[in-house]
């Protein structure tokens, strides 16, 4: 029993630990569909984002659920900035090594950023309701985390409720189908290319808040990040919201399952391996057919 | 003088270091049907994405209900009332046959109309409405082309240009695509047509050119070009010798 206990009590975090890796990948997943661009600094943006909330709450003393929303907005624009000013020229080009270049210099350029204003020493948003937990049938479920995963569920409703149900959603499809044929329809691809960012970044922010309220993190965190959200994105399968959701929690449990049957040093290695033969056996990923 | 709704004037174009266009000149008089022929290469749909302003000319100009066209974005010039369908359709075929047909509808002026125009669209093409929840990519060919041009009409164009409509559709569906165009030039539509089958085009067109190597070289009502020694000879002949 109590193994079996210990067994769960994993498989919920890496269920919850997933979800975050899930909105980093949906990000990516919108910005390399219409843009084709891998947007490697989503990580270190990821990290940022978890600063800003450090910073409102331990300096102005805002709850970080309520700093969420000034931070949605600070993203949302900040997408839209990332996208006007440093990937409208790249991203019209045929080839790609351009913008992976400029997001590469982006992250070194946040990580050094960070370092200087936030020291390289782990920071942690700790609230007083930060170890509150609930214990269902001897499983500790943390409040954080619960309200980490309960976000990153609505973050992805309303991602593919967007693109679904809008014109502007579903004109973001089409971009990523057509560039061409969607500036035949009257479409201006960069503003659908900013509205894209804007979403990839704001999904950043949301992750970045549960990572700074769930976990400590250092400015250098974010490439890890970036990478298994790579991951993530490619176990559920490019251009598929729900999908990269999935993804993201598949390797959350692959990683912690790792750590706890076979050690802690091996499990990065299962996960890169797990990856690897994923891209060599079924590339359009673990989950479903050709496309959405 | 006849009402010009289209004038390209002595345009040059480039696709990088290649010039693909010569001194270009043509007009589309509003309410006709204007052919452009010629053999694969020699630039028509090089002039199609110049109008629609996926291409830029280094020379010359092309003017619009009389406003220069040139230098706008391509989004813009949807909005003066040009519509292109380009070559094999590009169809969003992930997309459902009714999201395509909104998109064709994404200009403000359009979004206004959507509910007439969507009408008018089924009325055209009653397939469509019964296919609307449909992913377009699983219509048939002639499907297909019904929604591309029922996607076009949606942005309520002046002018509609189609790249070879009838392009891989079988006999009986190419005669289909050619009364469609007829009937669509009686609604007061104006349409410049690109196609390989020349006979078809130029027994429906009141006016055609024709390009060569990037140059016009003839042009004139599509009757005469039709029973012009020289094209029956270099374009249609070789097509009647094999019947």
């Amino acid at each position: 029993m109590g193994d079996i206990g210990l067994i769960a009590q994993v498989i919920v975090n890496g269920i919850l630990f997933g979800s975050m890796y899930g909105i980093a990948a949906i990000g990516l997943s919108l910005i390399f569909g219409t843009m084709r661009i891998v947007f490697i600094a989503q990580g270190s943006v990821i990290v940022l984002f978890a600063y800003f909330c450090f910073w409102l709450f331990s300096l102005l003393g805002i709850d970080p659920y309520l700093s969420l929303i000034p931070i949605i907005l600070v993203a949302l624009l900040m997408g839209a900035a990332f996208y006007y000013g440093l990937f409208r020229e790249a991203a019209a080009l045929k080839d790609r090594i351009g913008s992976l270049l400029i997001a590469v210099g982006l992250m070194f350029f946040l990580e050094n950023f960070m370092t200087v204003v936030w020291t390289p020493n782990p920071r942690a948003v700790v609230t007083s309701y930060g170890f509150y937990a609930f214990n269902i049938f001897g499983i500790q479920l943390t409040l954080t985390r619960l309200i980490g995963l309960l976000l990153a569920v609505l973050a992805t409703i309303s991602v593919s409720t967007f693109l679904r149900k809008t014109l502007m959603g579903t004109a973001v499809r089409a971009t990523s189908e057509d560039v061409e044929a969607s500036t035949l329809m009257g479409i201006n691809p960069n503003r659908v290319n900013a509205v894209t960012f804007a979403i990839g970044i704001g999904l950043a922010a949301i992750a970045g808040t549960t990572m700074a309220t769930t976990y400590a993190f250092d400015p250098v965190y974010g490439i890890d990040f970036a990478i298994k959200a790579l991951v993530a994105l490619t176990l559920g399968g490019i251009g598929r919201v729900y999908g990269a959701l999935l993804g993201g929690i598949i390797l959350g449990l692959i990683e912690l399952l790792g750590t706890f049957f076979v050690g802690a040093g091996w499990s990065q290695g299962i996960v890169f391996a797990v990856f690897l033969l994923v891209l060599t056996f079924r590339p359009q990923g673990l989950l479903g057919g050709a496309s959405e | 003088m006849a009402n010009q709704l289209l004038e390209v004037k002595n345009i040059d174009v480039w696709y990088g270091d290649f010039q693909v266009l010569r001194e270009v000149s043509l007009q589309v008089e509003e309410g006709t049907i204007v052919a452009l022929v010629g053999a694969n290469g020699a630039g028509k749909t090089a002039l199609l994405k110049t109008i629609s302003g996926l291409l830029q000319p280094r020379k010359g100009e092309v003017l619009f209900t009389g406003k220069p066209l040139h230098n706008l974005k391509p989004q813009d010039i949807v909005d003066r009332g040009i519509i292109h369908v380009p070559e094999g359709r590009r169809l969003f075929a992930s997309l459902t046959v009714l999201e395509n047909l909104k998109l064709g509808a994404y200009i403000k002026r359009a979004r206004a109309n959507f509910d007439e125009s969507l009408k008018r669209a089924y009325d055209l093409f009653p397939v469509l409405e019964k296919r609307k929840n449909q992913k377009a990519g699983t219509l048939s060919g002639g499907e297909q082309q019904m929604l591309a041009i029922g996607r076009a009409i949606m942005a309520q164009p002046k002018l509609i240009m189609l790249d070879e409509p009838s392009l891989g559709l079988s006999p009986i569906l190419v005669k289909t695509v050619f009364e469609l165009i007829s009937a669509l030039n009686e609604q007061k539509l104006t349409i410049l047509l690109i196609e390989q089958n020349i006979n078809q085009a130029l027994k429906i067109a009141h006016q055609a050119y024709v390009l060569k190597i990037g140059k016009i070289v003839m042009s004139g009502r599509g009757d005469e070009l039709l029973a012009d020694e020289e094209i029956r000879k270099a374009y249609i002949g070789e097509r009647v010798r094999k019947q």
